[in-house]
């Protein structure tokens, strides 16, 4: 299944427009994406920073499949890539139990698969004694945590993370940062975007900064972050968002 | 809207071009219809799905199941107080004659209905996984279908409570329940299709089940009511006429009309055929649509 390059994923030229608001008043018309070109390779950490908006994403629902690029092409080379969202398919009336089977069967597991790792997947979160409780009595902290906890456990060649390793309270927090950099450091090919740039810089191999729907600049993490960061200095400096950004 | 049809046409030859040239022709074909769930976890997902559904809907409410039985009851009795009492345009044997009316016609109203709504409700799933469409309006329709289970069994022991007498023509029950829910299933697709696309279609979907339901002969006899020469135009209406053969079955004993029977599942199927085609040409549309 694997490309020789060892390559998972190919993006080329991708493009992705959308319209805001329909009918006959009409929407604006918004290039979320404009001539996206990357790969992911076996193994690899893959991070995406840019300011809310910038198409990050929208880049990830691309890549899965939810969205279909307009322009360009997105070549994929593997089985699975999952987005690991939060909450997926969740029902407040249902228990717990029954939540984290059928979120796990959304993201591609069979429901053995998920049953067998049930156990393991509520120790992980804490809610033993909650489980099976309909999921309307959990607090929203408790939600989170059965949902990133179900996350965590999926199989995937290609994982896809958007922003979630700030969950649940202080120590469950770093108890879910440490299982997700050791998931992220072993073999598992990541796309991760987040706004926490020193875990970005810690755990990428790779950073792309998106800018406008474009890709503003990519490579060593460090560098990379450092210019964003900078770039971010001086918008606020300027007071409003740079439009269009040079090119 | 009209936008946003410009974009699908538009994405076309990028994407005829994607498939013919590139790397290779197995990755290539890989590209645009490689799913997160495939068929066979479509269907996993969607019987687990249906029975937590079930159940999740029972623990909504305090009575939980016996509203499926309660809902028609009450339609029932008020259609009885209005037109068999105030009225006074009851035809014998009247409350046998509007419970195979109300509880057919509220099955179809129900689920139609509640298709309308099943991709809108999901916007937040659809936004998260790349899942084929027909599965929301396939599940509510599949969900209603075991809830009239029990308001059919119900039904039946309250028709033979009244006196009526099964006779041997109820064997072909069955036949009409199956091509009423190919009736449902169908135009249930069209609503669930259409409706994200063009939302004011939300208002005009229920004032057609509304006057669907008065052109249906729940409560009056068409055979009484209307003039001959009206009388094949009103069997036009697939729910008419489905509410026609369930009567003559299950009041006159006698066999349903296969021909009319054939002619709504033939209808019926052609409709979920296109709506396939539908929901597969506009896939990432509808998460697209969340959009705007």
């Amino acid at each position: 299944m694997t490309h020789p390059d060892g390559k998972l994923l190919e993006l080329e030229h991708v493009g992705f427009t959308y319209s805001t608001g329909i009918g006959f008043y009409g929407g604006r018309r918004i290039e979320a994406l404009r001539d996206i070109s990357f790969s992911v390779h076996e193994g690899e950490t893959l991070g995406l920073i840019g300011r809310n908006g910038c198409g990050k994403s929208t880049l990830l629902r691309v890549i899965t499949g939810i969205f279909r690029a307009d322009r360009g092409r997105v070549i994929r080379h593997c089985d699975r890539i999952s987005l690991l969202a939060l909450n997926v398919g969740f029902d407040a009336n249902l228990s717990g139990s029954d939540n984290l089977v059928i979120s796990c069967m959304f993201l591609g597991a069979s429901r053995r698969e998920a049953q067998r790792m049930h156990d393991e997947i509520v120790e992980f979160a804490e809610l033993e004694d909650y489980i099976d409780q309909p999921l309307k009595t959990y607090s929203s902290g408790m939600r989170a945590r059965l949902g990133f906890s179900v996350g965590l456990k999926m199989n995937a060649d290609l994982l896809l993370v958007d922003e979630i390793l700030g969950v649940g309270d202080a120590a469950f927090r770093s108890k879910a940062r440490e299982a997700m950099m050791q998931r992220i450091n072993s073999e598992q090919a990541v796309i991760l975007v987040s706004h926490n740039h020193p875990t970005m810089v810690d755990l990428c191999q790779r950073v792309i900064w998106l800018e406008n729907g474009e890709i503003r600049d990519q490579g060593e993490p460090e560098r990379v972050v450092e210019a964003y960061l900078a770039h971010l200095e001086q918008v606020r400096g300027v007071g409003r968002p740079l439009q269009g950004g040079p090119r | 809207m009209l936008d946003n049809s410009g974009d699908e046409n538009a994405a076309v030859p990028e994407r005829g071009h994607a498939a013919t040239g590139g790397t290779a022709g197995r990755n290539a074909s890989r590209e645009t219809h490689l799913l997160a769930i495939d068929t066979r976890q479509f269907w996993a997902v969607f019987f687990t799905k249906l029975s937590m559904n079930l159940r999740s809907e029972v623990s909504r409410t305090y009575l939980g199941y016996l509203w499926w039985l309660l809902e028609p009851v009450l339609y029932v009795t008020a259609l009885y107080v209005v037109f068999g009492i105030f009225l006074h345009t009851r035809t014998e044997n009247f409350i046998v004659f509007l419970v195979c009316g109300q509880v057919t016609f509220s099955w179809f109203s129900r689920s139609v209905g509640n298709c309308t709504r099943s991709l809108l409700q999901e916007k937040g799933l659809i936004n998260q996984v790349a899942i084929q469409k027909l599965f929301f309006p396939l599940l509510v329709v599949c969900q209603d279908l075991v809830k009239q289970g029990v308001v059919f069994l119900a039904m039946f022991g309250f028709l033979i409570f009244m006196g009526v007498q099964p006779a041997a023509a109820w064997w072909s029950l069955p036949v009409l329940i199956l091509v009423q829910w190919l009736f449902i299933l169908g135009i249930g697709m069209v609503c669930a299709g259409i409706v994200p696309l063009v939302p004011d279609l939300k208002f005009l979907i229920n004032t057609l089940l509304m006057v669907t339901m008065w052109a249906s002969g729940i409560f009056y006899s068409y055979k009484d009511v209307l003039l001959r020469e009206h009388q094949e135009l009103f069997l036009m209406n697939p729910m008419a006429n489905l509410i026609k053969n369930y009567r003559q079955v299950i009041l006159d004993g006698a066999l349903p009309d296969w021909g009319a029977l054939a002619a709504i599942a033939l209808f019926s199927m052609a409709l979920i055929v296109v709506m396939l085609w539908v929901f597969r040409r506009l896939d990432t549309t509808y998460a697209r649509l969340a959009l705007q």
